[in-house]
């Protein structure tokens, strides 16, 4: 299996013409900027980001299917940069499947072990058909891709870049074309196989809660840089940058001015209001800091505000409430119903200084 | 290409490479390894085949020619230049800006004053012959000197209007009503396109002379005979470019609009737009580019007319390249050289604005559920509405103009002054068997342009097919890539027949004692390869250009290199096109004649268009019996690859 490295990669779109679809025409377009990532081995690793991001732009260029204007890709330490992508040893699921349409299932399948030999022992047909097995397609291998639904042709794709046994699988939103219910399913399908194969897995997403749910680690972009490493947990709690905090579920940002820090704790301002912060560095004047629908609580004792409630939405054991204090949008969780009456309207509410996490100090 | 070679190797990522070391013999290695080089290499190497084949059969040849208008006893000179523009028999009015560009109060007053003095008046026409007097608007313009190059872009104006007047109704009828035959017809709208012009001139003798058709219809109720031609040859032109470009039209037109997809105009109406509303607002701007596309094709063409305007007009209606051909068969060749530059110059300009056209035309074409088809006569009391009426009164007029031709030369094989006869084809038959070797026998005609179709198919169908690959999504610098490769479309038969024939069957020298010359069988089928490689583009190109990049990514991705990924994926899936392209470029062979007719002269290489020509002498019969011969063999090959490409495309 591989280590994958991304040294300082950077990619210009434009002068000579981009070929990728994230490719704006306008010449020297920035579509990665000095990107370093490291994936380990066996690990299920996701680019997660808005659309334009970079995040494909970076799957296609360990693929191959992009060479970097500068930087290094590397597998286990070989310089990889320039390799033709046939010559990676790489497995890769499009969005649109791109099953070949003159090929049945089975073809599909087979058509890598033409170029890499199956697994000793195996002959190639046996190789098939214990990957339409591993997708839940078994006896399917005759049928005209067409015929199948969108999950299945998704699951002959995985099958087809498994087939050869590749060291690395791209998938690069594999699962956007498809329903919600089928996307959760075919999601946990997809882990289950890949922990089961221990195959190192990139895996490109826009959605933030998908990415949290399936990953060992993520990397959040933006703008063709990468905002944030880490585990999903890390992410989701510590986010590093402002850009994070807001991407990744639903966050409250608040930035306001140090007006005192003591030993255990700073006081802020924001909009007029005082907040008390846990310590913050001693040269900090301003702050962003942010707090997460589930910390503002109707019972917290600290740093209390009045939200004018606008919408709710009901998520069964739970309201989420949008609203704004002093113009600013709030998102609230509370619990239904509340004391036996709707949401609408004034809703006060405060934090823990523990539940906030600064984002930035000055 | 560059990303077909690897910069790093890894010493055991490949398949060959793991093989390599399993065997032993340092030979099986090399030749294993020789084999995946060119394996890999194999697009790069064809395109480079194919970039060399141009270089030798198209831009040298070009070149020398080219090189007549600017060369003067050794050294480089404008002269000829200046002399073309300034002179009023080229360029009209233009030459006064020419000589003095700056004077530019001096040109406005001019055009001031001429657009005041026109006059617009309400007067009446006499139909000629029959004496019947309809009312008209006359505008009386200044007389205004166009020149030689106005006028071939007066005429090359008029021609394409004529040709959207004629292909629209027929593109509204093919993409709006469900009939009998309308796939037929549908297909059947390619076949004008690749009929040699001498066919097309001699059907339209054949239909509109003095011993034509129409006149013979018309003796029947004792009329004429009419001098049709002699009246008005510029009218004659015109109906002669239509009948090539307007099933252009057509065929691009109903193209467009059967990738219409039915829900926008569904989503238009049930905003409240008038079904008449929905077409204008939604419909018409999907065709228009590809309305515009066919219009500028077609005025591409007619700009570079030429047999068609040598047979039924003479020197009277020289164009451009009637005038090149009389100046180079009058030896004047640096005229002719330089001539030829600018008219390559405009219709390249104009090839490149094409083909920008063509790839915005390209991106509108989504995936179409087009509005479904309505019967054409649902039933007896539907014929009388007005609108099925008009239909019907189209029909007719296309009859005359399409079939007319065809029809007139078939007939006129078959009859002399007195009635139905078989001496033309007895003829040929009788030439065929008796006929000296250096007489034009009709079967060699028929087998050489059965041979030579072949052979250019073969050459021009892996030619087009890699122009294709390279071009396709590759930018802006595609569209000069492919600009310069339809250089076929745009640079005059007569100068590459010409360029052809001083370049390479004359051989050219070369450092070193060597020369390089191509003759014979080969420098026609190159030739014709060149001519016709850019139809196999043109078909294969948009196809290609609407598969999924992705296809071809996962076959790289799982092993394949980019050779075998289109052997594989691509071209497959674009069968059909390819099969289309083939017909085209078997087609284009036959009916070449420019540079076929120089190529084959003194040789016994002719083909049967060169057959028509030379048959043609004072009794037109034998020359339309060899017409209706070759007429037959084009229809034939055409239906042969028609029902098999229809195949494909399930």
């Amino acid at each position: 299996m591989t280590d994958l490295r991304l040294d300082g990669v950077s990619k210009r779109y434009g002068g000579g013409g981009g070929t990728s679809p994230d490719a704006a025409d306008e010449p020297g377009t920035l579509a990665l900027r000095d990107v370093d990532l490291t994936i380990r081995d066996g690990e299920f690793f996701t680019l997660v980001g808005p659309s334009g991001c970079g995040k494909t732009t970076t799957l296609r260029t360990i693929a191959g299917f992009e060479d970097p204007t500068n930087g290094r890709v590397s597998f286990d330490g070989d310089d990889v940069t320039g390799v033709a992508p046939e010559r990676r040893d790489v497995g890769v699921v499009f969005q649109s499947y791109a099953l070949f349409p003159h090929m049945t299932v089975a073809e599909n399948v087979g058509y890598g072990l033409q170029f890499r030999d199956p697994p000793t022992g195996t002959s190639r047909d046996d190789r098939i058909e214990h990957l339409l097995d591993l997708v839940d397609l078994a006896g399917m291998g005759e049928r005209d891709p067409a015929q199948l639904s969108g999950g299945q042709q998704q699951r002959v794709a995985l099958a087809r870049a498994l087939a050869p046994e590749p060291s690395l699988l791209l998938l690069d939103e594999p699962m956007s074309a498809l329903d919600a219910r089928l996307r959760e399913s075919l999601r946990r399908q997809v882990k289950r196989i890949q922990t089961q194969l221990d195959i190192t897995t990139v895996y490109v997403t826009h959605d933030q809660s998908e990415a949290l749910a399936i990953s060992d680690r993520l990397a959040v972009m933006n703008a063709g840089r990468v905002e944030q490493v880490g585990s999903p947990r890390e992410i989701y709690r510590e986010p590093a940058t402002r850009f994070v905090a807001e991407f990744v579920g639903d966050n409250n940002v608040f930035e306001g001015t140090v007006d005192e820090t003591t030993d255990e704790r700073s006081r802020v301002t924001v909009d007029g209001r005082t907040f008390f912060l846990p310590a913050l560095p001693d040269t900090a004047d301003r702050v962003t800091f942010c707090v997460r629908p589930d910390a503002l609580s109707r019972a917290a004792e600290h740093n209390r505000f009045t939200v004018a409630v606008e919408t709710t939405e009901f998520l069964g054991e739970r309201v989420r409430c949008n609203g704004r204090w002093n113009g600013r949008l709030i998102v609230l969780h509370v619990d239904d119903p509340i004391d036996g009456r709707s949401a609408d309207g004034d809703l006060t509410v405060g934090f823990e200084p523990s539940a906030a996490h600064v984002v930035d100090v000055e | 290409m560059s990303d077909d070679e690897p910069r790093h190797d890894r010493p055991s990522d490949t398949a060959t490479g793991r093989d390599v070391t399993d065997r032993t013999g340092v030979e099986t290695a090399r030749i294993e390894a020789v084999t995946a080089w060119i394996e890999r290499h194999a697009l790069t190497l064809l395109a480079l085949a194919t970039a060399a084949t141009l270089a030798v059969m198209l831009y040298v040849p070009v070149a020398i020619v080219f090189a007549e208008a600017v060369v003067d006893r050794g050294s480089v000179t404008l002269a000829s230049f200046a002399d073309v523009l300034s002179d009023p028999f080229f360029v009209g009015e233009l030459a006064t800006i020419a000589a003095d560009p700056l004077a530019l109060s001096d040109h406005l007053a001019g055009i001031w004053g001429w657009l005041t003095a026109i006059s617009i008046s309400a007067t009446a026409v006499t139909v000629p012959g029959i004496g019947i007097s309809i009312p008209w608007f006359a505008v009386d313009t200044p007389s205004l000197r166009l020149g030689l190059f106005g006028f071939t872009a007066y005429q090359a104006a008029l021609s394409t209007f004529a040709s959207l007047a004629l292909g629209l109704p027929a593109a509204a009828v093919l993409a709006k009503y469900d009939f009998r035959g309308r796939r037929t017809i549908r297909s059947l709208t390619i076949l004008p396109f690749v009929l040699p012009g001498i066919l097309v001139a001699v059907g339209f003798y054949a239909t509109f002379g003095r011993a034509g058709t129409i006149n013979s219809l018309l003796g029947v109720v004792g009329l004429g005979p009419y001098p049709f031609i002699e009246w008005n040859p510029l009218a004659i032109v015109i109906v002669a470019h239509a009948f090539y470009n307007a099933p252009l039209i057509a065929r691009v037109t109903v193209a467009a609009w059967e990738a219409v997809d039915v829900r926008s105009v569904e989503t238009a109406r049930s905003l409240g737009a008038s079904r008449r509303r929905a077409f204008v607002d939604v419909v018409l701007p999907q065709l228009r580019p590809a309305i515009l596309a066919g219009a500028l094709l077609t005025f591409i063409f007619t700009f570079m007319t030429f047999p068609i305007v040598l047979a039924l007009g003479g020197l009277e209606l020289a164009t451009v390249e009637v005038w090149i051909y009389d100046r180079v068969s009058r030896l004047a060749l640096t005229e002719a050289a330089t001539l030829a530059i600018l008219e390559t110059v405009i219709s390249l300009g104009l090839t490149y604005a094409y083909l920008r056209y063509e790839s915005a035309q390209s991106g509108l074409s989504a995936t179409g559920s087009p509005p479904p088809r309505e019967p054409l006569f649902p039933n007896l009391r539907s014929v009388v509405s007005p609108r099925r009426l008009a239909i019907v009164g189209y029909g007719l007029l296309a009859l005359v103009v399409f079939v007319g031709p065809l029809a007139s030369l078939v007939l006129g094989s078959v009859t002399d002054g007195s009635g139905f006869t078989l001496r033309h084809y007895a003829f040929l038959l009788d030439r065929q068997l008796e006929g000296e070797s250096f007489q034009t026998l009709p079967v060699r005609a028929i087998v050489n342009s059965l041979l030579f179709g072949l052979a250019t198919l073969l050459v021009a169908v892996p030619m087009g097919v890699v122009v294709s690959v390279v071009t396709t999504r590759a930018g802006r610098s595609g569209t000069v890539v492919d600009t310069l490769a339809m250089l076929p479309l745009a640079v005059s038969g007569i100068v590459f027949g010409i360029g052809l024939l001083q370049g390479l069957v004359f051989g050219i020298s070369l450092p070193g004692g060597w020369r390089l010359q191509v003759t014979g069988t080969v420098a026609i089928v190159a030739a014709h390869a060149v001519a016709a490689y850019p139809f196999v583009t043109r078909t294969v190109s948009p196809q290609l250009d609407d598969l999924d990049p992705a296809l071809v990514e996962s076959a790289r991705a799982l092993g394949a290199s980019r050779g075998r990924a289109l052997l594989d994926v691509e071209l497959p899936l674009v069968a059909s096109a390819i099969v289309a392209g083939a017909a085209f470029a078997f087609a284009i062979s036959i009916g070449e004649f420019s540079s076929t007719v120089i190529l084959a002269t003194g040789s016994d290489a002719y083909t049967m268009p060169v057959a028509v020509e030379r048959y043609l002498g004072r009794r037109s019969g034998p020359a339309l019996a060899m017409g209706t011969v070759l007429l037959a063999v084009t229809a034939a090959s055409f239906v042969v690859v028609d029902r098999v490409g229809g195949r494909f495309e399930q």
